[in-house]
Formats: C-alpha cells, structure tokens, sequence
C-alpha cells in the first residue's frame, strides 16, 4: 500500500468499473478487488458508492447483469459491458486522456 | 431510446419491488460471503473475516438507500410513503381535517364556479368555425351619440355590394315580438329573426335537415322561405324530415320551410330564436330608417380595422348619395365582443372576489396548520434527530397540505356543481351564453391548478417555521404548556390581519351593490305600478294592411276590456315601461333653424292610446292628455313629458307648441303639443331622464305602419288571471289569428328589470357573507389558540393580583387590535379596489364613506364577538389548576 487511499474524482468511479468490466464480468466483491488490486490500493471502493454506481450504470444500459454461480459454487450477480457502455468506455477513456495531458502541461508549465 | 429503457426499468422495478429489494439483499450477501472468503483464504479466522467483512460493509441498510436513491422511481416511492404517512396523520386529526377541506372546498368550489362562467362567456369561441372572424358592423353616429348603431338598407345594400373585407356579410332584423305563427293551431307567436342570404354561411352553420337559403333567395320576388330551430321542428313538425318542403304561415305569409338547424345551434343573445324567415330587401327610397344588424365574415389577413375602415368610406358614400341624411361612419366588432362585452366587469369583479375568498380559506387552513406544527414540533424535531433532511421533513408538510388541498378541491368541485346550478338559476336574461356552461378540461385544470398552488401556499407556512427552527431546542422544549415563541405569535397576527383586510375589500364591494340596488329600487318608474297588468297584442301584418283594420281591432279591445267589471282604466302603447323602448326620432320645435343633413334633437316617441296614462298612472303635469278629438288621424297632437318640456321649451309654456318630428323635412306634418305628463323610465331604472314624445296610435303618420305590436296595459281590481283569460277570450272572438304573448304584472317587469344588479349583489353578497364567516372562524381560532397556550401565564397574572376584567381587557384588545389593523389595511386597499367596480354601482360612489364606515364598523363588530368565547374563556380561568397546568 503506498500511502492513504485517495478519494476518487467525481464520476471517475464509474470509468473504472466499466474499465474493469471490459475484461470479464465479474461480480461486486470481484470488481471491488480489482480496482484494489489494479491501483496497488490507491483506491479503495466501498460499497456504498459502489452498488449505487451499479443501479446508476445499469438504468443508463452501460451494463447489465446476469446471476451465476462463482468459482467456488455460490450464486452471485455478475455485471458486464452492453456494447453501449464499451462504446462509452472508449469515448471516456480518450476524454481522460486529453483532460490529463492538459492537466499536465499546465502543471508542468507552472514549474 | 436509453431514456425509454430508464423508465421502463424504473417502472418494472417499482412494480417488483420486493423482489427486486431481495435480489439487492442477496447481492448484498453474496459480497459480504466473497468478502468472508477471500479474508480466509489469505488465513483470518472464520470470526475475524467476518467482522472485518462487515466493517468493510458499513450498514447494510445504509448502503441499500444510498442505491434506492439512484432511481428516480424512489422518488414516486418515497411520494407514495409520504402520501399515506399524510392520510394517517389527516385520520389522526378528524376535526383538523374536517374543518380545513371544508374551507378549501367552500374556496375552491367558489372559484371553479365562477370560473366555468367566465370559462364559458369570456374565454370559450363563439360556437362557430373561426369564430373570431366574425364581426357585427355598425352605423356611428356621433351627432346623435350613436355608438352602435344599425344599419339601414341603403348602407346594408352598398355595403354588401362594394365590400372586399369580408368573404360575406349579412343583414338580420330581430323583431322583439317573433313572428306569429297561424294555421291549424291557436295563434302563436314564435321568436325569430329575420335574415339574409348570407346568414348561415357568415356564421359558417350547417342545417341538420334541408339546406340554408341560397344566394339571391333574399331579393324581393322570391318566394319566401324560411330555416326553423331543432326544437320549432320538434314541437310545431313532429321532427318530421318530410316537412322540409311544407309551408308555414308567419305574420301572415306562407313561407316554405327549407332547412332545419341542429339544436346545438344558438344565435347569439337570440338564443331563443326559432324561425329564421328570409329578410328581403327592396331597393330602398331614402335613408334612414336604421333598423339592421350587419353580420361579416372577414376575409384571412383583413383586420377588423380596415374593414372599418373600408365600411366607413362606403358609408360616406351613401351618405352623400342621400344628400339629406346624416354622415356616419362604419365599426367592426367582434361579434364575441358585442356579445359578452358588457358582462366582462362584473364577471371579473366576481372573479377577483372568489379569489379573494379562496385567500381568506387558504389563510384560515394556514392559521390551522400553523398552530398545529407547533403541536408537532416534538415529532419534527424526532424525525430530523433520525435522519431525516430538511427538504425531506418539508416535503413531507407539502405532501400533507397539498393532500388536504386536493381532497378539498374535489369536494369544491361538487360545491362549484351545486353553485352552477344557483348562478344559472338566478341569471336568465342576464349574463348571455348561460347555456354553454360547463365543467370542460379547462374548468378541471383550473380547480387542479389552484388546489396544488393553495395547498403549496398553505404549506409553506409552517414548513417555513420549520425551516427557521433549530431541531436541539424543540427537543429541549417540554412541548407542553412552553409559552408561545414571538415568531409563530407574529405569523398568526400576520394571516389574522390579512384575512380581515381581505374580508373588508369583499364586504365593501358587496355593501356598495347592496346600496345600489336599493336605490335602484327607489328610482320611481314614473307612474303607479300597483294593479297593472300588461301583455302584448301583436297583430300579424299581413292581414292588417289598413289603418282602418288596425284602429278598429284595437279600439274594439279597449273599448271591450273598459266595460269589464274590476277594470279601471286599459290602453295600448308601442314602447312598455321600464325596458322597452322601440323607437327614437329627431324632431325640431317650430321657429327652429335648422339645415338638411345636420342633427337635430332626439327624443323618444311612442305611440299609445287615449287612455294609456290613465292606465299606467302617469300624472298629468299640464295641459290635457289624449281626447276623443284625437282619434282623427290628421288631428296630429302630442303629448310630451316634462324633462322634453324642461329641456326644449324653458321659460314658456309648452302647450301649444309645434315640432316637426321624424326627419328634417320642411313639407312634414307639424304637431301640436297638447299636455304635458310626468317622466316615465322607458331605458331602465338607471338610465337619465330623457325627452319623450307620446302621440296618437290612430295618427296617419303612424298607422299602421308602426302600430302593428301593442302592448295592452290594464289597471285593474280584479286577479290578474281573470283579466289575462278574459283577454284571450276578447282578442280571440275579434280574430282568432291574433296572439296573446307576453302576459306579466308591472311589478314582475320593475323587478326583472333590475334581475341584473340583483344577480351581482346576491353573488357577490354571498361571498363577501362567507368571508366574513370564513374571517370569524379564523381570527376565533387563533385567539382561543393563544389563550389555551398562556393558560399557564393567565393563571401567574391572576395569582399576582389581576383581576378577571383585567383578563378579559387583556385577550380582547389583543384580538381587537389585530381586527383594527386588519380594517385599517382593508379600508385603503378597498379605496383602490372598488373604483374597478365603478361602472356597477348606480346613484352610489365607489368610495361612499357610509358603506366604509358602516361595513368597517359591522366587521369590526363581527370580530370582537368572536374574540369573546376565548377571552370569556381565559377569564375563568383557575389561577391554581391553571398553575397545575405546568
């Protein structure tokens, strides 16, 4: 764990999971972990903000779900990608991109 | 598409919400269980995995909400809670409730009645096609202060011909007695109009069976037709198709019917009309007479302006073609205009004060809900202290408010229902377009509309309160016996206020049409309108061609009714008092210069017979009335009423005189003035003293032209039924072709005479009476309220000496001041208000100190009655219970 958990910018939680998502589907726990995992703890999700991300990304059809048994033999509800959220992905992710490389060079300008 | 899917979704789920709640209870789980897992996996125990899952977790009920909240469908849900959370409350507090959909139901059924009268009158098109092209032209006439006036069939003529401003244009000539119907029946007379070709298309109706007349069928040659009425054809044709074809006679000419309309069918304020017989026209002599209505249909782009404009420019042609006739001009009104016009300030007078009265019930319910979220404090304080937010708590306030408003808007809808039917009840002949009259989309929208605004407004009161009150110091507080806080008092006196000053306005304006009224009723008639019976005796034209026929039908029916036991005195008249003028005419006085073309005076002439004074009891001022002398129709003798003999012949005497009457033409007959009578109301009650010409009915410049259509007035011992049928039996053994219409006591006449103010007084006496009521109640309650509230603190006042006088003193002065307050708001605010009522008053001013004073004083009064029960109240008070109280 490098340093304290940072607190995720508003709408960005919603990138990550479909992020997560474009994978495999995987179920909350499992998104939770990833997104642990992936960012070496930076971000560390709580399901209160998670499960509301869910229902918000599935009522706007980015996701949806299906229930499945897991590896170890439970019943679970699986999330993955509509075409239309990996279509939204990729705009967002490209969106991401240019904020940060603007972000960047006028934080590196400054110095 | 997405958007579709959302609310879709949002509609599934709110129909399945229990499972989807357990779907999200078991996701829940299933992460909890993952959790668990993956901690024993990396080697916690069992126990430890757990309760670091759950840690992780947070509460699960928390996080559920925070989910529910994403989907706009909790928001119904949460609508849904607060609903019946209301209702509860509502059933918990039945006298509350009552009390409140009570007042809102008694406000809002006021507007919505009102409404759907202005909604029909004011508001709804003409019911015909593209109604608002269709306009009424008129003849103006300022020389002789005409500003509608009619047509004449020189102007109608050239108009008709030269006009490029409307797709059509019609003349109609309404006769105030109908057509008398003869044939197998008894002689009727059935109400009509005579038009035009153009008629139905102007208006743009189609007949229900047949056709409407055909282009030309108005020129003179043709064989007359006629358009009768749905319900002509029911009652006279046994709604038979085949009668269109068949031929009825109508004021003695056989006209062959051509079309029927459908009942839905109304002309204007002709709604009764029946029979549309062909008005044709010959190519006119001279010019005037005026006796025409213009119907047009203007063309799409032409604006009721130009038309005017162009109808003017025609009219100064004709003018000059009739060199000796006045110049006019030509005005086009909407027809909607001519219509409902005159009714508008009195319909929105009646319309302010019903909102008026709404604002006092919304006030009251207020008052209530004010004093009762003082009650709920304890329970606001609690649900805040658990979570809930601030807009949560104040719209669960609205939600209850704007319940109770719309259980008391549907209730005001069955008020309005009820109240319809007395409005419609008590205007016949009052307000045109009564019969369109119902509850349409707009009425409903309307009374939805201001149910939600009254129950926001309502509801924000308290919510506001509540919003400036910290959630620690109500639960600090033992909600009990705690002495009112300055704010919630302030707020009280405030809506007590204003309700007075609300009640005031309403009262004033009522008190003024009260004082109207009775001076209306004061103004003298100008004769004796005990025992008089009147009715009318038109004959049909056709078979009484002659003077002579004419002369002899009637002398023989007075002669005849004058020999009947119980008769005083019987006469005949063209124009009947107090609303029934026919005719005006120019005359000048001899010596007089006058010039051709130039306007000379105007007064009204009515021919009568010998012993129609005596009849009617007009005194005689000087002179003589009408002898047998006059009965020679070259004799040309007048009668004229004093303000003609005031106004024309000042400083002499009028007996004697000669005047030209009619148009200026120096070879006219001239008339000598015999007598002088008393002023008699032949425009109305209200209307100023105007010149008045009576002259021989017999007079060869009048029979028969003009005396076709006499009303019969008896003054009589007997009862008025008897002498009716013994009418009927005369009238019938002289010509059993002649009708009887009309049959009616001078008293029924003057009373409906002033039908109309009668009508704005009672509405407007009604609503200010329940303001009043409304007011009472409410300055009552907020009295009683305080008193109960500082039961305790009178209880210390009297303890520590004051006597019970001194309580009394103490609560009503608070209740005194508050109603002084609210006079004094009331009196400024009606100072301004009552001006727009101005043109509704007679013989009153909009700020007549007496009705103020005496209004102010009565409410005054009224509230000070009302403050007694709590004050009496807060006088036996107990100092020991009540300081037990605590």
């Amino acid at each position: 764990m490098t340093g304290k958990p940072i607190a995720l910018v508003q709408g960005t939680l919603d990138m990550l999971i479909l992020k997560t998502l474009a994978l495999e589907p995987l179920h909350g726990y499992g998104i939770a972990q990833r997104i642990d995992q992936i960012s070496r703890g930076a971000f560390q999700v709580n399901p209160g903000s998670l499960f509301p991300a869910f229902r918000r990304l599935e009522r706007s059809g980015l996701i949806d779900a299906e229930w499945r048994a897991t590896e170890n033999n439970r019943r679970a509800k699986y999330y993955f990608l509509t075409s239309l959220g990996r279509k939204k992905l990729s705009t967002e992710t490209k969106e991401w991109g240019r904020q940060i490389a603007a972000i960047t060079r006028i934080l590196e300008a400054e110095s | 598409m997405a958007f579709l899917k959302q609310i879709a979704k949002g509609l599934k789920a709110l129909l399945q919400r229990r499972r989807e709640d357990a779907e999200l209870d078991e996701e829940l789980q299933s992460y909890v269980d993952a959790a668990v897992a993956e901690k024993m996996n990396a080697g916690a125990t069992r126990e430890d995995a757990r309760r670091a899952a759950r840690l992780e977790m947070g509460s699960a009920d928390a996080v559920k909400e925070e989910v529910r909240s994403v989907s706009w469908e909790t928001t119904i849900d949460t609508l849904w809670q607060d609903a019946r959370f209301a209702i509860r409350m509502l059933r918990k507090n039945p006298g509350f409730t009552a009390i409140a959909v009570l007042t809102l139901a008694l406000g809002i059924g006021a507007n919505t009645a009102i409404f759907s009268v202005v909604n029909a009158v004011l508001l709804r098109p003409l019911p015909y096609p593209n109604s608002d092209r269709v306009m009424m032209v008129f003849l103006q006439d300022p020389s002789l202060g005409l500003d509608r006036g009619d047509y004449g069939d020189a102007d109608f003529l050239a108009l008709r011909q030269q006009q490029r401003s409307f797709d059509g244009v019609a003349a109609f000539s309404s006769p105030d007695n109908g057509f008398a119907l003869t044939g197998e029946q008894a002689p009727e007379e059935i109400p009509g109009t005579a038009v035009t070709d153009a008629f139905f298309d102007v208006l743009g109706a189609k007949p229900l069976v047949g056709r409407t007349f055909l282009p030309g069928e108005d020129r003179p040659g043709q064989p007359p037709s006629v358009v009768v009425s749905d319900r002509f054809w029911r009652e006279h044709l046994h709604a038979d198709p085949a009668a269109v074809g068949k031929a009825i006679t109508l004021g003695g000419t056989s006209h062959a019917i051509v079309g029927v309309m459908p009942a839905s069918f109304h002309f204007g304020s002709n709604d009764n009309d029946q029979v549309w017989p062909i008005l044709q026209l010959r190519a006119p002599v001279q010019r005037p007479p005026f006796f025409l209505t213009v119907l047009g249909r203007l063309k799409p782009g032409v604006s009721a302006t130009e038309a005017s404009a162009e109808a003017s420019h025609i009219a100064t042609g004709v003018a000059e073609q009739y060199p000796r006739s006045n110049k006019v001009t030509a005005l086009a009104v909407p027809m909607k205009e001519v219509l409902v016009g005159s009714s508008r300030p009195a319909l929105l007078v009646m319309l302010g004060a019903v909102g008026l009265v709404l604002l006092i019930a919304v006030v009251n319910v207020a008052n209530l809900q004010v004093a009762r979220s003082a009650a709920r404090q304890r329970e606001m304080a609690i649900r805040g202290a658990l979570g809930a937010g601030q807009w949560r708590l104040v719209r669960q306030l609205l939600t209850e408010s704007v319940l109770l408003a719309v259980i008391g808007g549907a209730l005001g809808l069955a008020v309005a229902h009820w109240g319809l039917g007395a409005i419609v009840a008590l205007s016949p002949g009052v307000v045109p377009r009564m019969d369109e009259i119902s509850v349409d989309a707009a009425v409903l929208l309307y009374t939805l509309g201001i149910a939600m605004v009254t129950g926001i407004l309502f509801g924000l009161t308290p919510a506001f309160r509540l919003r400036a009150r910290r959630i620690g110091d109500s639960l600090k507080q033992s909600g009990k016996g705690s002495p009112e806080t300055s704010g919630s008092s302030l707020l009280h006196n405030l809506l007590v206020i204003s309700e007075f000053s609300l009640a005031l306005i309403l009262l004033i304006g009522a008190g003024l049409l009260i004082r109207s009224l009775s001076r209306l009723e004061a103004v003298s008639p100008g004769f004796d309108p005990g025992q008089v019976l009147t009715m009318r005796v038109p004959l049909p034209p056709a078979q009484y061609k002659k003077a002579s026929q004419v002369t002899s039908f009637y002398q023989q029916l007075l002669d005849d009714m004058e020999s009947k036991p119980g008769v005083r005195a019987a006469g005949i008249t063209m124009s009947l008092p107090p609303n029934l003028l026919e005719l005006e005419n120019p005359f000048h006085m001899e010596g007089q210069s006058y010039e051709p073309g130039k306007a000379t005076y105007l007064a009204e002439e009515i021919p009568v017979s010998q012993d129609y004074f005596r009849a009617l009891g007009v005194p005689l001022v000087a002179g003589r009335f009408f002898d047998d002398s006059d009965r020679d129709p070259s004799r040309h003798s007048l009668v004229i009423n004093q303000t003609m003999a005031r106004r024309y012949f000042a400083g002499k005497d009028a007996v004697g005189q000669r005047v030209q009457t009619g148009d200026a033409n120096p070879k006219s007959d001239w008339y000598t003035i015999v007598g002088v009578a008393g002023d008699v109301k032949y425009e109305g009650l209200d209307a100023k003293e105007q010149a008045t010409m009576y002259v021989a009915y017999s007079d060869d410049g009048w029979c028969p032209w003009f005396v076709k259509s006499m009303s019969l007035v008896v003054r009589t011992t007997a009862n008025p039924a008897e002498i009716a049928s013994a009418v009927r039996a005369d009238v019938a053994g002289l010509d059993s072709t002649v009708p009887v219409t009309d049959v009616v006591t001078m008293d029924q006449l003057l009373s409906k005479s002033v039908s109309g103010p009668r009508f704005r007084t009672v509405l407007l006496g009604t609503f200010a009476g329940l303001a009043l009521v409304l007011a009472s109640i409410g300055i009552y309650g907020v009295l009683a309220y305080s008193v109960a509230r500082r039961t305790h603190e009178i209880g210390v006042r009297m303890a520590l000496g004051a006597q019970r006088g001194q309580v009394l003193w103490f609560i009503m002065s608070q209740g005194a001041r508050l109603a002084l307050i609210g006079v004094v708001i009331g009196v400024v605010a009606s100072l301004a208000l009552t001006r727009l009522m101005a043109s509704l008053l007679f013989g009153v001013s909009a700020t007549d100190p007496l009705t103020f004073i005496g209004v102010a004083a009565l409410l005054f009064a009224v509230a000070l009655l009302a403050c007694c029960v709590p004050a009496l109240r807060a006088m036996r008070v107990d100092p020991v219970v009540a300081l037990r109280y605590e």
